[in-house]
């Protein structure tokens, strides 16, 4: 019985709390107002931060580059060596790829002061290593200390005039390239954290910057700069074409692609095929 | 005691009750309007509740494609393809990195000094993302018993050997105890053909292998290593018979 009496008290009690909701509930409003403003605000900053372009490289993004302006990309195969006697007829200037010097450039934060052969900086390229080259004649001596900054004290990026260079500066990493005339120009650092050390666009993962030393590569006495022969001048003996020894059949025969980047560029990618997991 | 709860908790349904007077229950509150709430307020409510809920939809998708665009950091199971591969991978590399090391320190030649220290160099590094990737899903740096048995049932158009259930005692393409000694016995250009031979036939081994973990693994990140790996160790496989070749050598059969 009590809880009979219980139970009027509360009906009556809920009978006038009802009478007050029938008022306009500002509560109710104002309490669907700020879930809809909260929900809304989350929303909004998401959208904008999915949006912001990211230049680190991830599965998803595995080339981040190609949301800076101006990049040009091409594909080489990796591990394609000449000899120190020997000169690649690059259709690019600066290269930014193809056939190298078995001996790879120091890449380890090196500001070379000279111009330096370019088929050892290619083989730097190769192991994930960007290359600033910049025209001595069209860069000033504050533009050459800002660029320099980017390099001393890092790993896996290097520096190096260029002469003849058609623009001021030339950033290169294995495949990719961005010509520009500022040395303020953001991009630079874009390229530097897209393509630096990116395991998705270039051959030899986990390769080396560090050189031998005389007898290899000798990073306080590198071999000097020779200008770039014409394509014409290729014999395959001294000039050799920047594709040489890249043997189709071996593309076949391993199933990986020897090194020969695909559209969105990883270096072997094309072996990753179907890749649905599974756990055996 | 529970019929009162229960009585309480009711809505409107109250009224079904039995020995309470009618009259103060009898009506429902639904269609009891005195008129002061407008009729846009319900509506409003309703759409209000509606919006917010589709947004709130909308920013838990975005942020579980934002969680998922950092990587997928489920840790693969301990038989799976990956923790496999980068157990017995990381084995296989550790032999090439012991001939690498040996051949670097004790030829003549310029080029092959070179090439050793690439090899070398290159597979320490890739032996460290290896097992780090290991200790990240707290999986055993390496696997007890048979090698490769995360290929077993590997299908017939791979290259890789076929894997009994207890695996292999050993992997395709390693040196035996034997072939290392002599190769820390041997000298000069003898020891720089043998050095190329055993390295030459390493890469040749582990090619199946790196191209069912290029295939099979379920982490993006260890596909795309295994096919970085197989691609640089095809090209270097070929400078190696070039090498060979150049010295007048030939390469050894695969076991």
């Amino acid at each position: 019985m009590p809880s009979g009496k219980n139970s009027k008290a509360v009906r009556n009690a809920r009978k006038t709390s009802v009478v007050n909701t029938r008022s306009t509930p500002w509560g109710m409003i104002a309490a669907v107002l700020v879930v809809v403003l909260f929900a809304g605000g989350l929303s909004w900053f998401l959208v904008a931060k999915s949006n912001e372009p990211s230049f680190t490289p991830s599965d998803r993004n595995q080339d981040p580059s190609s949301q800076i302006a101006g990049v040009q990309t091409i594909k080489y195969a990796g591990g394609q060596h000449v000899l120190p006697t020997q000169q690649v007829a690059y259709t690019h200037s600066p290269p930014l790829g193809g056939a190298h010097d078995g001996y790879w450039a120091a890449c380890n934060g090196i500001v070379y002061p000279n111009p330096v052969r370019q088929e050892n900086l290619v083989h730097g390229l190769e192991h994930g290593a960007v290359w600033i080259a910049y025209n001595p004649d069209l860069v000033n001596a504050d533009g050459v200390a800002k660029l320099a900054s980017k390099v001393q004290g890092q790993t896996y990026i290097m520096m190096a005039p260029y002469p003849g260079l058609d623009q001021p500066i030339s950033l290169q990493s294995w495949g990719h390239q961005l010509k520009l005339s500022d040395p303020d120009d953001p991009r630079i650092d874009q390229f530097i954290q897209a393509l630096r050390l990116n395991r998705y666009q270039y051959p030899e993962v986990g390769a080396s910057c560090a050189a031998l030393g005389p007898g290899q590569f000798d990073q306080d006495n590198p071999p000097p700069f020779v200008p770039t022969p014409p394509t014409s001048d290729i014999d395959n003996k001294t000039v050799l074409d920047e594709n040489v020894g890249n043997p189709a059949a071996a593309n076949t025969d391993m199933g990986g692609g020897a090194g020969t980047g695909t559209g969105t560029g990883t270096g072997g990618g094309t072996g990753t095929g179907s890749g649905t997991g599974t756990g055996q | 005691m529970t019929s009162a709860d229960v009585t309480h908790r009711d809505g409107p349904t109250g009224a079904e009750e039995p020995p309470g007077p009618p009259p103060v229950d009898g009506p429902s509150d639904d269609d009891h309007d005195d008129g002061r709430e407008p009729r846009w307020v319900r509506p409003l409510l309703v759409v209000g509740a509606v919006v917010a809920l589709l947004l709130l939809g909308g920013a838990g998708g975005l942020l579980l494609g934002l969680h998922n665009a950092t990587g997928d950091l489920v840790a693969p199971a301990s038989d799976s393809v990956d923790v496999g591969f980068a157990q017995d991978m990381s084995t296989h590399h550790q032999q090439a990195v012991e001939m690498a090391t040996w051949e670097r320190d004790h030829t003549t030649s310029p080029e092959l000094r070179q090439l050793s220290y690439d090899i070398e160099s290159t597979q320490e590094a890739q032996i460290g993302r290896m097992q780090g990737w290991l200790a990240l899903w707290g999986a055993p740096a390496q696997h007890s018993g048979g090698y490769m048995q995360w290929m077993v049932g590997a299908p017939a158009h791979t290259h890789g050997p076929t894997v009994a259930n207890n695996g292999l005692a050993a992997m395709p393409g390693m040196a035996t105890a034997d072939e290392l000694r002599r190769l820390r016995a041997s000298t000069g250009t003898d020891m720089d053909v043998l050095f190329l031979q055993l390295m030459l036939r390493h890469h040749q081994g582990g090619a199946g292998m790196l191209e069912y973990g290029a295939r099979y693994a379920q982490i993006p990140e260890v596909r795309n290593l295994a096919a970085q790996m197989l691609s640089s160790q095809t090209s270097e496989a070929q400078y190696m018979t070039q090498l060979l070749t150049e010295r007048g050598a030939q390469p050894l059969p695969l076991q």
